[in-house]
């Protein structure tokens, strides 16, 4: 386990141990479109709220119909798992994600929250300026909060760190390319997670070791290597499934994986705006993908580029922006003969449920693979 | 007790409403226009194309399939999950949609294909995607459009660009189709239509204070058969303007000579959200106790925004005004229909009023309340279980019947449902009038 995973696993450890240190401010946030670097340059440390199934005696009273995840992020709170969050903030997404938000405040009323909307049509001339002013506004309610209102050196800084880690990340993702990668598709996912509940600044020291260290370890063995499309991880159990199966999953086109360090913020003179850009102009989700579609090309590029001989995708029940994109999904898999295996995901992953199908898809791939010629199948 | 305690009658206007609605659907059956899919009510634009395009939502298309033919309902959702879509996504769609890969409509005849796809911003999230299979089926034109919510108090200042984006999307629209497809926008029209939604939302709010009154002049069963017409069944304007006035009319009469919509009207309840179009009888066994649906916050949406003001009246809630000048551009037109960047009812009601459902109940005077749970619509159910409570806080005794959405009748016990009302009824101290 290297030490990102570490910290991915003790993150409430990790968060309590941070605000004793820095005497800084914690705020969770639900979705990838949050502007984390605006909040970084308060002096704030942006938390992911990652889902983690545990007992609940409260949800089935306040949600109906939500996906597992949102109902564990409420259930979380409840339990007080983050107790250490001053604030929570959300943005115009995922709507399991705003009611999680907004449910969390009926039952903690207490934390600071703010709303950013965030486009659904990205696309049009007037987006970014909605986005820009939206940004605005946040930066100046965090002002009030924290007494400092971040100014443009602090929002340089913050794009500079957010920028390198989203950097650090691919060249991690890079080395997943070729052949004998030299690392796990757990141990990646586990890394960008981590990312997500931590100091960027820390986690990018971290982040050099840990690739100085890959780029040295031995290739791995050769091994069937499948995408993974869907909604929202939260561990990389999915991951470790197919590990055990003799494959590994090489990319994703996720909201938590190639969605959130794909696309730098490109500096400019008006700081808000370039950060705005990179959230109207990042790979899109399911849901914000509604208008001119870019999913299946940056799929279809993902495919190729990464080698994959297989595609899971994982649905989470009840996730609408995903269960409408699979006719795309499936069209252009299809089309293109890439074979694919598609389940829906619920609270937990059975291993031996899940594993069947997926040992079924890895069964229909291996025995047209030269590369894998010789292998027992 | 009497069986009967109010006089009742049925609607006059009721033929009329049904030739409306068959004229409607005979204009798409026909294809005399071309069709775009998109949101019918954040489409006020669209009647400047009158003679050219009708703009078709999957619903009421997906609801009249679940209520007229369950098995080609069943077939369309099929044929929509054999091809990827969600088997736990909204009914509308499938069956909408699923049709559209069967080829052909619930009649046999061809399935109305769309030309074109206009926003259908995020109501819900299921909204959003509304237009997706279309758009994926074939290469035709779409745009893009956002209905911006935040939650709290409404900031004028951060509204200015919500509304700069929303009057830019849809000032493009128009000029892209005129580009695209040569037809010609109607200003004129236009303009027309913004101010028949004041008249119409006029209407509405009359309709629904009558329905305040008790015995109630209109249920809730009866107002489903009008609320669409001149919204999500778009007509010619001064035909739908005809149509409303005398519906008021004759509402305001029946109010007036207390003629009632249920006759045994004794317990008043309200609901959220659709109901399950595949099994609208639920209404007819409620009313053999005495019961009548005095509707939603849903079905009331002709009215517009409602709240309980001060003197306790039921009224529009207060919005910003149109700014008061002339009209000379087409700019000016969409700038006079768009005067909040957060207009949409649901979102608003549900987030940031959240007194809006109480507010509802005290003013339609409810008893009740039946709140479905519709496990497969986003919009249909967030926030149903938190509404829920607050009705039970205020008093109301509140009944949950759970289903796959409401155009999927998958997954609705139906005999199930009837019995929970029994035992909801008879917790209450109600029994059926018959068996008295």
């Amino acid at each position: 386990m290297n030490k990102l995973q570490d910290i991915l696993e003790h993150r409430h450890e990790y968060a309590r141990d941070w605000k004793k240190r820095t005497g800084g401010r914690i705020l969770g946030f639900y979705d990838v479109y949050f502007p984390e670097e605006v909040a970084y340059a308060a002096g704030v440390l942006p938390v992911r709220i990652l889902a983690k199934h545990s007992e609940d005696f409260l949800t089935d009273r306040l949600m109906y119909g939500n996906c597992y995840c949102t109902r564990d992020m409420l259930n979380q709170f409840a339990r007080g798992d983050y107790d250490y969050a001053d604030g929570i903030v959300s943005v115009e997404s995922c709507q399991w994600h705003y009611n999680a938000f907004d449910t969390t405040l009926i039952e903690k009323p207490e934390l600071w929250s703010h709303y950013v909307f965030t486009p659904d049509y990205t696309d049009a001339r007037t987006s970014k300026n909605v986005m820009r002013s939206e940004l605005d506004l946040f930066r100046r309610k965090l002002g009030e909060w924290t007494g400092k209102e971040p100014g443009d050196e602090d929002l340089d800084r913050a794009i500079d760190v957010y920028n390198r880690n989203r950097q650090l990340l691919r060249r991690l993702y890079e080395l997943r390319k070729f052949d004998g990668t030299p690392i796990s598709g757990s141990e990646a996912m586990d890394t960008v997670l981590a990312c997500q509940v931590m100091d960027k600044a820390e986690a990018n020291e971290l982040l050099e070791e840990l690739l100085e260290e890959t780029e040295s370890r031995p290739p791995r063995e050769d091994c069937v290597r499948l995408m993974l499309i869907g909604s929202e991880t939260y561990d990389a159990a999915l991951e470790r499934i197919v590990e055990s199966l003799g494959a590994n999953v090489v990319i994703d086109d996720l909201d938590n994986g190639t969605g959130y360090i794909m696309r730098d913020v490109t500096p400019q003179r008006d700081r808000l705006m370039a950060i705005g850009m990179r959230y109207l102009l990042k790979p899109h989700s399911a849901l914000k993908d509604n208008v001119w579609r870019r999913r299946p090309q940056r799929i279809w590029e993902f495919i190729e580029d990464w080698q994959a001989d297989g595609v899971i995708i994982a649905k989470q029940i009840y996730c609408h922006p995903h269960g409408s994109d699979m006719y795309m999904v499936w069209n252009l898999l299809r089309e293109r003969n890439v074979a694919f295996h598609t389940f829906e995901r619920d609270t937990t992953l059975p291993y031996e449920e899940t594993a069947l199908g997926i040992e079924a898809l890895i069964n229909i791939i291996k025995p047209g693979m030269t590369r894998l010629r010789g292998q027992e199948v | 007790m009497i069986k009967q305690r109010w006089e009742t009658r049925p609607l006059e206007i009721w033929d009329r409403a049904k030739e409306l609605r068959a004229k409607w659907q005979k204009s798409i059956d026909n294809r005399q226009h071309l069709l775009a899919q998109g949101n019918t009510v954040e489409s006020d634009w669209s009647p400047g194309f009158e003679k050219y395009l009708k703009i078709v939502e999957d619903n009421p298309v997906g609801a009249f399939m679940a209520s007229k033919s369950h098995s080609f309902a069943r077939r369309a959702r099929l044929a929509s999950e054999v091809r990827g879509w969600g088997r736990e996504l909204c009914g509308y769609v499938n069956n909408c949609w699923g049709a559209q890969f069967l080829g052909r409509d619930m009649d046999g005849g061809p399935f109305p294909y769309r030309d074109m796809c206009v926003p259908f911003p995020d109501v819900c999230d299921q909204h959003l995607k509304r237009g997706q299979q279309c758009m994926d089926l074939s290469p035709i034109p779409r745009w893009g459009g956002d209905m911006p919510i935040y939650p709290g108090e409404r900031d004028p200042k951060r509204d200015e660009e919500m509304i700069e984006h929303r009057v830019y999307c849809n000032l493009k629209i128009i000029a892209d189709i005129e580009r695209i497809f040569g037809i010609e926008f109607d200003d004129e029209r236009f303009v027309e239509n913004i101010k028949l939604r004041e008249k119409l939302s006029a209407y509405g709010l009359r309709i629904s204070q009558l329905m305040t009154q008790v015995p109630t002049p209109l249920s809730a069963k009866d107002l489903y058969s009008f609320y669409t017409l001149g919204d999500l069944t778009k007509l010619n304007p001064e035909e739908i303007n005809d149509f409303w006035k005398s519906f008021v009319d004759e509402v305001q009469w029946r109010a007036d000579n207390r003629i009632a919509a249920v006759g045994g009207e004794r317990y008043r309840y309200m609901e959220a959200h659709p109901p399950a179009w595949y099994y609208l009888k639920y209404y007819r066994y409620l009313e053999s106790y005495g019961a009548v649906c005095i509707g939603s916050q849903y079905s009331h949406i002709m009215s517009g925004t409602l709240e309980v003001k001060e003197d306790g009246s039921l009224a529009h809630r207060d919005v910003t005004p149109p700014a008061d000048k002339p009209i000379r551009t087409r700019e000016d037109a969409v700038r006079q229909w768009i005067t909040e960047a957060r207009g949409n009812r649901f979102k608003d009601d549900e987030y940031c009023r959240k007194w809006a459902i109480t507010d509802f109940a005290r003013g339609f005077k409810a008893d009740g309340a039946i709140m479905a749970l519709w496990r497969c619509g986003v919009g249909c159910t967030l926030t149903r279980k938190e509404q829920a409570l607050r009705l039970s806080e205020m008093g109301l005794r509140v009944l949950h019947c759970e289903g796959s959405q409401p155009g999927d009748r998958t997954d609705m016990d139906e005999h199930g449902f009837l019995d929970r009302i029994d035992a909801w009824m008879e917790s209450q101290g109600l029994e059926k009038l018959d068996d008295r």
